[in-house]
């Protein structure tokens, strides 16, 4: 019962966390400080966490190699549509490191009002998955100093079917 | 493009990270304005992601919880992170205490940002119908709200609605050609079939902002109306455009009608057959 409970509590906090607005600020709004329960210690930003820049810093906006076509075509060809009467967004924040490794994962789920919701897990689960294997993220550069950068996807939920993902 | 790009990017900054006139709180007599304008000037120099630009804010609201542009100011952050909940919690109050100077902007992210087409269209007509004075442009400056809100029932599956919405701006003699104003109409006269009116805008396209986008797109029309000759050479001057980076190009999300490199070469093998 114990290690159900723990483990409820920790699917809750990957699979739809409430958004992120405190007073208690870390550096930057969107920061993900590294969370024993959730990350993988594996996972190291190269630079520090206060060094971790945004996607649209380097102005050309999301890079993943084979453009933005071949991100969408890896959801839309994997995610299998969930036959629920639930529509909204989900976001899944995540960093991207210098060497273009992910983690520190996050999400948050809203409805069409952007009222937050939690979608049924097969729906927040898939994505988290499909968006944990993409291995195409460009390593971004400043100064020719490869950089670690936060990233996310939004996918836009219709009825339990993915119909669009953003940026 | 890119040079373009900048050059509004940084107008748009400088726009948005504009300190409001807080001597006019204080002419109008509305001191608690006025007192927050000053406390939240604490935020400049700071980033806006940052946690010293955020508790300037909350203290401007601390003072004056009705502080439209403090909300604004703060949820700009939360937007570009993508944090869809908190950046509507936050612009909700701002348009709730100033709906004529916080629904373009609304409006305007909803769809730049989360394709919410029905909640940019609600807000940009909310707004037409609460004032008597053109409504704008959007917060790049890319388009006109009308041309947003055009691109907006496109994405909803509503053709030529858009174009009679892009039309009538167009009619409007205060309206100037936006950058991407006739690549956008010219892609809805192709989805529609027509494809003489989409290969005559596309060359005013040409005109104004000659990107890869456009001579994609006008090769496709020539390709449907049999001229095999214009449908190569400008798919050939696609391919050329976009490896020199003339393309749409946004550094927070995809503009609508962008092309990715795989499609022209999918149609330059497509052309070697015809």
């Amino acid at each position: 019962m114990r290690i159900f409970l723990s483990l409820s509590f920790l699917l809750f906090l990957v699979s739809c966390s409430s958004n992120e607005n405190s007073h208690n600020y870390l550096r930057w709004v969107g920061d993900s400080a590294f969370k024993e329960q959730l990350d993988s210690t594996n996972f190291q930003l190269c630079n520090g966490d206060k060094n971790a820049s945004q996607y649209f810093h380097f102005q050309e906006g999301m890079q993943y190699v084979g453009e933005k076509i071949s991100l969408i075509n890896h959801f839309f060809d994997q995610y299998k549509s969930v036959n629920v009467d639930q529509s909204g967004w989900i976001r899944i924040r995540f960093v991207v490191n210098c060497k273009g490794e992910t983690g520190r994962f996050r999400v948050i789920c809203s409805d069409q009002e952007y009222t937050p919701q939690v979608f049924d897990p097969k729906i927040t689960d898939q994505l988290l998955t499909l968006t944990k294997s993409l291995k195409g993220w460009v390593i971004q550069r400043h100064d020719q100093t490869p950089k670690d950068y936060y990233q996310y996807l939004i996918f836009k939920i219709d009825n339990g079917k993915l119909i669009e993902i953003m940026p | 493009m890119k040079k373009i790009f900048s050059i509004l990017y940084l107008f748009i900054t400088a726009q948005l990270y504009a300190q409001p006139n807080c001597q006019a709180y204080k002419y109008f007599g509305e001191d608690l304005k006025y007192e927050a304008c000053t406390v939240a000037e604490k935020r400049n120099g700071h980033y806006q992601f940052s946690k010293e630009y955020q508790i300037a804010l909350d203290e401007a609201l601390a003072i004056d919880s009705t502080f439209a542009f403090a909300y604004k100011a703060k949820s700009t952050a939360y937007l570009k992170s993508g944090d869809f909940i908190t950046w509507k919690a936050l612009i909700d109050k701002a348009v709730h205490f100033n709906p004529k100077e916080n629904l373009d902007y609304r409006g305007w992210c909803r769809f730049q940002f989360f394709n919410d087409y029905e909640g940019a269209i609600k807000d940009i007509e909310l707004l037409d119908s609460l004032v008597d004075y053109d409504i704008g442009h959007c917060q790049n400056g890319f388009y006109h709200l009308q041309i947003a809100r055009a691109l907006c029932y496109k994405c909803l599956g509503q053709n030529e609605k858009a174009i009679s919405i892009i039309l009538e701006q167009f009619n409007d003699p205060a309206h100037y050609a936006g950058l991407f104003d006739y690549l956008h109409l010219g892609v809805l006269y192709l989805e529609t079939e027509q494809y003489q009116k989409a290969i005559d805008v596309f060359k005013k396209q040409e005109q104004e902002n000659d990107i890869a986008e456009n001579r994609y797109y006008i090769a496709l029309a020539y390709k449907e109306v049999k001229n095999k000759k214009d449908y190569l050479e400008n798919l050939k001057l696609a391919f050329k455009k976009y490896n020199e980076g003339i393309r749409l190009l946004d550094p927070y999300v995809e503009q609508k009608d962008k092309i990715y490199l795989s499609q022209i070469e999918k149609e330059l093998e497509l052309a070697k057959i015809l």
